[in-house]
């Protein structure tokens, strides 16, 4: 049986100002990628974006990305996401850029991976806590981190921290 | 997990935008930086040769790497852009502040001298102008030899669409007369904005022509082996050892007893370090 395979690109969006992350919406994103393909890769990679390119799923408040690509030319694609800089979105620009975290397969993979990175973020900020309540909400969800069935994200953030 | 390295981010007097810089870097998993300081000597005044700043006044606490418990390590670097021969003085003294050097060549026979001649770690290629140079195989051949690594640095590229251009040119050409050993990729980023994720420069090195394998260890490999010849530089035929601790030492105990005139390993023909 004949399997039309992606590669799901799992990528952060750093912005200097965590306050613009949340402008953020995922066609927004698909623009931007959009264009950076044609500026760098011109016709040739504009076609071949258009076929099965897609951003899966967008987290506004950490800034992770799911994009999806087709198999054959995700290396090309990949090689023009360096070249963003900024992010149109609701009349605003955002400078921002993206980090490539993961590659996978399937979006299983990728979300196990994000569970892994999104552990160890919250292990990173555990020494940083000021006060024992917010140490006490981060050990927490540091247990509630697992894939559950059927379920997106088993994750919740501790808002007034912030990430390095 | 490789060990991924960014030699090149540029120095400027904002402390807090150097602070962004480190701790932008530190959490892309970079465990390595180094500041760069560059010198451009003109040929009618006397320049001074900046002096590197302390690590402990720029930045009092480093952030710890992304994946990693230790906190990042920050170098300090000179790269000396030369249009003429006496602009690069060997074992000047202002040269030993710094832990790597590098070095501009502008014209061919400078060049050729670098590769050949000059005590340095690395040799830049210029990115903002098309090469007035073709680059030979035998000066090439001969840098690979010493250990002396090219460097392509590649935030020209994302400021800039004609500098774009250029950047892929020469670092094609480049390419072509290395074969893709000892090469390193690294920004030349001013705002913590310009600087890129690991995987993201390895899949811009394969846009410039390297092999998968080599674009990675342009990033984690060949920077590590530059660092190695940069101490071993400092170190006078290897028997002098300044200032480190015992886990750095070991890494070379393999250099032999300087008295029978030998060359230190890492000055040899150098096959791949793991």
């Amino acid at each position: 049986m004949v399997r039309l395979k992606s590669r799901y690109l799992l990528c952060e969006v750093i912005v200097p100002d965590r306050r613009h992350l949340l402008l953020l919406d995922d066609r927004a994103v698909a623009a931007s990628v959009r264009e950076a393909v044609a500026r760098v890769h011109g016709d040739y990679g504009a076609a071949l974006c258009s076929s099965r390119f897609s951003v899966k799923y967008l987290n506004a408040h950490t800034g992770i990305v799911f994009l999806r690509f087709p198999k054959r030319c995700y290396k090309l694609l990949w090689s023009a996401l360096p070249f963003i800089t900024s992010i149109e979105a609701r009349g605003q620009s955002i400078a921002c850029f993206l980090n490539c975290l993961h590659v996978g397969g399937t979006i299983r993979t990728c979300q196990k991976f994000l569970i892994r990175y999104n552990t160890q973020q919250l292990h990173r900020m555990l020494p940083k806590c000021k006060n024992e309540e917010e140490k006490q909400q981060v050990k927490k969800s540091i247990l509630k981190c697992t894939l559950t069935k059927g379920n997106r994200k088993g994750l919740d953030f501790p808002s007034d921290d912030d990430e390095d | 997990m490789s060990v991924f390295m960014d030699l090149n981010l540029n120095y400027t007097t904002d402390k807090s935008r150097m602070r962004s810089l480190i701790e932008t870097a530190a959490h892309l998993g970079f465990s390595t930086v180094a500041i760069n300081h560059v010198f451009e000597p003109t040929a009618k005044k006397k320049q001074e040769i900046p002096s590197p700043t302390l690590i402990k006044e720029l930045i009092d606490e480093l952030p710890a790497v992304q994946g990693r418990s230790r906190p990042i390590r920050v170098l300090n670097r000179l790269t000396v852009v030369m249009s003429d021969s006496s602009h690069f003085r060997p074992n000047a003294a202002e040269y030993r502040g710094f832990d790597l050097l590098a070095v501009q060549p502008t014209t061919e026979k400078l060049f050729h001298a670098a590769c050949m001649l000059y005590e340095v770690d690395i040799i830049c290629v210029s990115v903002t102008e098309k090469l007035p140079f073709f680059f030979k195989r035998a000066p090439v051949n001969g840098a690979v030899g010493r250990g002396v690594v090219f460097e392509v640095s590649y935030s020209a590229a994302i400021r800039d669409s004609t500098r774009r251009r250029y950047t892929i040119a020469n670092a094609v050409s480049l390419m072509e007369s290395c074969r893709g050993k000892n090469v390193i990729l690294s920004s030349a980023a001013e705002k913590p904005l310009e600087i890129r994720g690991p995987y993201d420069i390895t899949n811009l090195g394969l846009l410039f022509g390297l092999s998968d394998a080599d674009a990675k260890d342009a990033v984690s490999t060949t920077c590590r082996s530059v660092v190695l010849h940069a101490e071993t530089r400092k170190l006078a035929s290897g028997i002098i050892y300044t200032m480190k601790s015992c886990t750095e030492s070991s890494s070379l105990q393999g250099a032999p007893p300087a008295d029978t005139g030998e060359a230190p390993a890492a000055k040899r023909a150098k096959p791949h370090l793991t």
